[in-house]
């Protein structure tokens, strides 16, 4: 049953994909339909799959060693359901915003096809499963970013191109030479490092290793690979850009995860200058990300880099390999992605409503868009990190974590560097707030205009409100990550 | 229970703004009975035993309220200043259009207050600490003037950094004790060896609450925010808002470093400058508002050296516990009739500076009574209640005088704070006195028969309010020794201080003292500098003058330079030297850099060169292949991925170094006559030069980026190939 559920999720998604990419001339309502239909059932699915055990089964082989095969844990099911309903929001919310748009089939089999990938991403259960799924997501998710058909949007998605194929060629290097000296390329908790042999080559398994991940950051955004975000999500439509910006740019903080967690165990790599190394990069990256985003006047490219930003907290809980900080790079990849999603929706209102693509463009819009903007503050809190909001509880654990690696200087300059990063998240999100409510006395009031359908608003509120109430009740949630996280430890 | 005190407010929030968008006056009613129906709880809560409930899970580490003596204290102030408040905003908001969500926030903030002195633990203190930062906010802000809106920007930003910062402490408190559980915080830390990361950790939460509380260096936001805050807000942010900052103090004093001489002496210096440096400000302004928000700070000094008085004498520091409490108890009241009061004035006026104010109390006994009690409550007169808690704060530094001088050490210093604290207590009587001439005695040169046919000034509402907060403080002081006696002995078992050693007589006459000589101070001072120095005489009438220097303010001398300009511009070029890659482009140009020079080094060799010829042309040959192919792929990637960006626009290179050089030496070329060469001529070339050479670099940068890909995928080529020859 649960094993069909599996396949199901794969199949629902590629096939509703590709009846939309042949019939791309389908009539708006019926294009409509089948996606949100699709998505639907895509999300029931997930839905249902969260209750049942895990399942596990091969689908080909290529060769005695090569094989597909899907497996489920813990970790994918984080994965699943941010896919799932992140799209299903997204997607809904596509229906309003490319209404006027051409070519909507296209971008919705585009949408679905990625979607497909993911979850077999996400489902993988070995590192050739995960890397083939890695690369259609590549592939398939590019033409969201050349939607558009302009000279910009081409380049971008060229980019994208280039930086995630090098990327996955780093990676595919860490592939090839982990075959060799480990017993087998199935992800298992503690690794699969054969350890004797490994001890023999250990500064090369160490190089390849951290190009390995360098590589997979491509797709999260790591520096210094981070050049494509800020140039592929501003010109992706909205929808795309919130799905690429909150759940694409997961699938390379799921392979790094696999990769250090699933293949060569924390055991390894803990202590080296390995992981010094990669904390230092992200915490680069966060601090980056966060000023560029500060510097930044257009909006969705002011997203884009909070993107860059965020994914690296992630990372950074990641590389600091302790309960606690895995456990907060967990929690954050949820948070994020519905709390970006909500981001980018807000940025299409904006740019669908008003017309405006600016930030300092965008003074006194909370008496014309009041209910939209109050979404956007509160998911903005939630991303700041003020407490009781989402983004507090990750933050919390991360930088509980990065004090207990025991690493010197980077113990204590982690959480600094978060937080110098969480004062310019404030920095760069609520001035859009303070002066969309606020705009001042001479400012003269404007009508409150249309906020869209509720297909348009109701997806942010709902992210909004969910950004806040998983805050206030992480309890439970912290709970069952934390003693998910612990055997991999 | 405890969950009602905080959620009643904040459901209750969402109901008053929901009637409040059609009907305003069932709004007023209702936030008015459910601020009373909070006090009618607290008071409750107060008489009943210690409480405690909990929720696990909630934001993470889940949340944890208590109440013990202090905060049942504690609680009861809150749902007073906030009922009386409330029921003076029902007139004061009656001429505004957009107070809607004024109302939501005063009750969501209400609910936040009360979780941040409930709290049981740090962490929870600190959750409900940012939510009553961020919605107070709209208060600040609530008039959307130029000032208000400066204002509340500095309002929010001390509130994010000081946040964040306690933040941090609270991250290394966690990690070095394992709990923020306030009743557990002493135990641990008594075990800690290593005191350094527990210093740190401290300064970090000292520095978010401090700022709330207005602590100097971080006492910026009080005297911007409180002026242009609505004066019913103004009297919470300064009665209240302020003193959740020192709770914050208060736990890490008497939990954290308990009896730590050293972080005593921290908070008493920087207790002091405050005191001392708030009552100058107040001295000096001549607005009736930022006079009291500069004062909140003075008095906020105050506490702060009670506190720092305890941090030193530890367990001995009864008297210094009982003054703190009490002081922060007294100014609570002293500013809630006080803003009220301005509140009361401004309504009417719709100013604020003394000059426009003046003569506006004459002949109007239910304004000037509260303003006089408040006066001399916090001037610190004989009989009211501010004299008790300045007095116990002044016995306590002599305490510790005698018990420093009992030990042997050198007690200048404590003596130097004594002084201090007296001449702050004077200054104090002198900026109240000042304030009280000003707006009851003094005539309004113009506008005198206008303020005294003024009325109804107040409505009956308001009055009640008024009066009745007023009377509180001669209450309290005239039965000071069981009422006051009584709050101190339930409040102060939260400081960990021991008993009295003797039960103070206030009105002895060496207690008197003090107060006596402060008052005499401030009268001097008031004569001497306020009727002189920071008068002035203008067509003939005396007007106030504010002497401060414009210049000399700390906010925007430092912090708002500092964060605004100098760290974004240093950090940000950091970030896009890494965010544009510009570190990769450098380092490919200086790789091919050194590739040519080491080629150049072996070309030029002359010896060799007729051996190599040979074998250099074959090789030659190779390259040129090889150097063409890669000049293909480098043209097909230009056309394609690497395309040039937008050409530079004529008006930036117009602006460009060298073409005003150009213009300059156009200009001295034609004044000296030669014209005949043409204008415009050096100009024009160095735009040319200037344009030639960014373009060149731009192409090399490009190609160099583009070769140094190529180098990573020779690397990775190299690794496969040791790998498989392996």
């Amino acid at each position: 049953m649960n094993a069909v559920i599996l396949v199901c999720l794969l199949l629902v998604p590629t096939a509703a994909g590709i009846a939309l990419a042949l019939w791309n001339h389908a009539p708006k309502r019926i294009a409509d339909t089948v996606f949100v239909a699709a998505l639907s059932l895509e999300a029931l699915l997930t839905l249902a799959y969260l209750f049942l055990p895990d399942a596990a089964l091969r689908l080909f082989s290529m060769t005695d060693t090569l094989t597909v095969a899907l497996a489920t844990d813990g970790v994918s099911r984080i994965f699943l359901a941010v896919g799932a309903f992140g799209f299903l929001l997204a997607g809904v919310y596509a229906t309003r915003y490319m209404a006027h748009g051409t070519r909507q089939a296209s971008f919705y089999a585009f949408l679905l096809l990625s979607l497909a990938a993911l979850v077999g991403m996400d489902a993988s259960q070995n590192l050739i499963t995960m890397y083939l799924f890695f690369e259609c997501a590549t592939l398939l998710s590019m033409p969201l970013v050349l939607h558009d058909r302009t000279e910009e949007s081409i380049r971008a998605a060229m980019k994208y191109l280039f930086y995630s194929i090098g990327g996955a060629f780093l990676a595919l290097l860490a592939i090839f030479t982990l075959a060799s000296y480990t017993s087998s390329l199935d992800f298992a908790a503690g690794g699969t490092l054969d350890a004797a042999k490994a001890a023999a080559h250990r500064p090369l398994l160490e190089i390849v290793i951290f190009l390995g991940v360098i590589g997979f950051g491509a797709k999260a955004g790591l520096y210094p690979l981070h050049g494509w975000l800020p140039t592929a999500h501003p010109v992706a439509p909205a929808p795309a850009s919130a799905v690429l910006s909150a759940v694409i740019t997961k699938a390379g903080v799921l392979a790094i995860f696999r990769l250090i967690y699933g293949i060569v165990g924390a055991a390894f790599l803990r202590g080296t200058w390995v992981q010094i190394a990669w904390i230092a990069l992200a915490l680069l990256t966060v601090f980056m990300g966060s000023m560029m985003a500060y510097r930044e006047d257009v909006l969705k490219k002011r997203l884009a880099y909070s993107s860059v930003s965020q994914i690296s907290y992630i990372l950074t809980g990641l590389f600091c390999m302790t309960p606690e900080s895995v456990t907060g790079g967990l929690l954050h990849v949820i948070f994020h992605a519905c709390i970006k999603i909500c981001l980018f929706l807000f940025a299409g209102s904006v740019i669908v409503n008003l017309n405006k693509t600016r930030v300092s463009e965008l003074r006194g819009i909370g008496k014309q868009m009041p209910v939209t903007l109050w979404a956007f503050t509160i998911a903005a809190l939630g991303l700041i990190g003020i407490p009781p909001a989402a983004g507090f509880v990750s933050k919390w654990y991360l930088a509980i974590g990065a004090l207990d690696t025991g690493l010197p200087v980077l113990n204590w300059l982690a959480p600094v560097v978060l937080l110098v990063s969480a004062l310019l998240t404030a920095g760069y999100l609520l001035p859009i707030t303070i002066s969309g409510f606020f705009p001042g006395r001479d400012f003269a009031p404007l009508p409150r205009t249309d906020e869209g359908t509720p297909a348009m608003w109701l997806p942010i509120g709902i992210l909004s409100a969910f950004s806040l109430l998983i805050g206030i009740f992480a309890g439970p949630l912290v709970d069952w990550t934390m003693a998910l996280v612990r055997p991999l430890l | 229970m405890l969950y009602g005190l905080l959620l009643f407010p904040m459901g209750m929030a969402f109901v008053v703004w929901l009637v409040g968008r059609s009907n305003q006056r069932a709004r007023n009613l209702l936030a008015a009975l459910t601020t009373v129906a909070e006090f009618g709880l607290t008071v409750w809560i107060a008489l009943a035993p210690d409480l405690s409930a909990g929720i696990d899970g909630v934001a993470g580490l889940g949340i944890h309220l208590e109440t013990d003596g202090f905060r049942r204290v504690y609680l009861v102030v809150i749902a007073f200043l906030w009922m009386m408040t409330t029921l003076l905003g029902n007139e004061y908001f009656s001429h505004y259009k957009t107070c809607n969500r004024y109302y939501f926030f005063n009750l969501m903030t209400l609910g936040a207050t009360i979780g941040v002195f409930v709290s049981a633990d740090l962490f929870t203190a600190l959750i409900f600490f940012e939510i009553m930062s961020f919605t107070s906010y709209p208060w600040v802000i609530q008039e959307e003037m130029e000032a208000a809106i400066r204002a509340a920007n500095t309002y929010l930003a001390v509130a994010v950094i000081g946040g964040l910062a306690a933040l941090m402490g609270l991250f290394l408190l966690w990690h070095t004790l394992g709990t923020t559980t306030i009743s557990a915080l002493y135990d641990a830390a008594k075990t800690v060896d290593n005191k350094a990361v527990l210093y740190v950790a401290g300064g970090c939460v000292l520095f978010g609450f401090g700022a709330k509380a207005g602590m100097f260096p971080l006492h910026i936001w009080l005297p911007k925010a409180h002026p242009v805050a609505p004066a019913p807000a103004s009297a919470l942010l300064s009665g209240l808002l302020t003193k959740s900052g020192v709770f914050g103090v208060l736990v890490l004093t008497c939990r954290v470093f308990y009896a730590d001489p050293a972080w005593g002496t921290v908070i008493l210096v920087l207790g002091t400058v405050t005191m001392v440096l708030g009552a100058l400000l107040a001295l000096f302004s001549i607005d009736l508002k930022r006079t009291l928000a500069c004062s909140s700070v003075s008095q906020i000094g105050f506490i702060l050296v009670g506190i720092g008085m305890m941090g030193l004498l530890g367990e001995s520091g009864a008297l210094a516990a009982r003054g703190t409490l009490l002081h922060m108890l007294n100014h609570s009241l002293f500013k809630l009739v006080l803003f009220m009061a301005a509140g009361v004035v401004y309504q009417n006026l719709h100013a604020l500076d003394l000059n426009d104010i003046r003569g506006f109390g004459r002949k109007k006994p239910l304004l000037l009574l509260p303003f006089l009690f408040g006066a001399l409550g916090i001037g610190g007169f004989p009989l009211f209640n501010g004299y008790v808690s300045k007095t116990l704060l002044h016995e306590s530094i002599v305490e510790g005088v005698a018990h420093l001088a009992a030990h042997g050490g050198n007690a200048f210093g404590l003596r130097a704070v004594e002084w201090l604290f007296l001449l702050s207590g004077g200054i104090t009587v002198a900026y109240m006195t000042k304030l009280f001439v000003a707006l009851f005695i003094e005539r309004h040169p113009t506008r005198q028969a206008e303020f005294d046919q003024k009325r109804p000034y107040m409505n009956g509402v308001s009055t009640f309010a008024l009066v009745a907060s007023a009377l509180v403080l001669p209450a309290l002081g005239l039965s000071a020794d069981w009422t006051m006696n009584g709050i101190a002995d339930i409040g102060t078992g939260f400081m960990r201080a021991g008993a009295l050693a003797h039960p103070v007589q206030y009105l002895a006459w060496s207690n008197l003292k003090g107060g006596l000589l402060s008052i005499a101070i401030g009268f001097a001072l008031y004569f001497g500098i306020v009727r002189t120095v920071l008068m002035q005489k203008q067509n003939g009438a005396a007007v106030y003058v504010n002497r401060w220097p414009k210049r000399l303010d700390l906010e925007e001398l430092l912090y708002r330079p500092l964060l605004t300009k100098w760290l974004p511009g240093i950090l940000g070029s950091i970030a896009a030297l890494f965010g544009e890659n510009r570190i990769t482009g450098l380092l490919a140009k200086g790789v091919l850099r050194g590739g040519m020079g080491i080629a150049a080094l072996f070309g030029k060799n002359r010896i060799t060169a007729p051996l190599a010829k040979g074998a250099l042309r074959g090789g030659m040959i190779a390259a040129h292949g090889l150097s063409d192919l890669l000049d293909a792929w480098i043209l097909l990637l230009r056309k394609t991925v690497y395309r040039d960006c937008r050409p530079e626009p004529e008006n930036t290179a117009m602006k460009s170094l060298p073409y005003r050089f150009g213009s300059l030496l156009d200009r001295i070329a034609i004044r000296h006559g030669r014209e005949e060469q043409g204008g415009r001529r050096f100009a024009e070339t160095a735009y040319r030069t200037r344009r030639t050479l960014r373009t060149t670099s731009r192409q090399i940068t490009g190609n160099l980026s583009f070769a140094l890909l190529m180098l990573v995928l020779a690397i990775c080529a190299v690794f496969v190939y040791t790998l498989f020859m392996r």
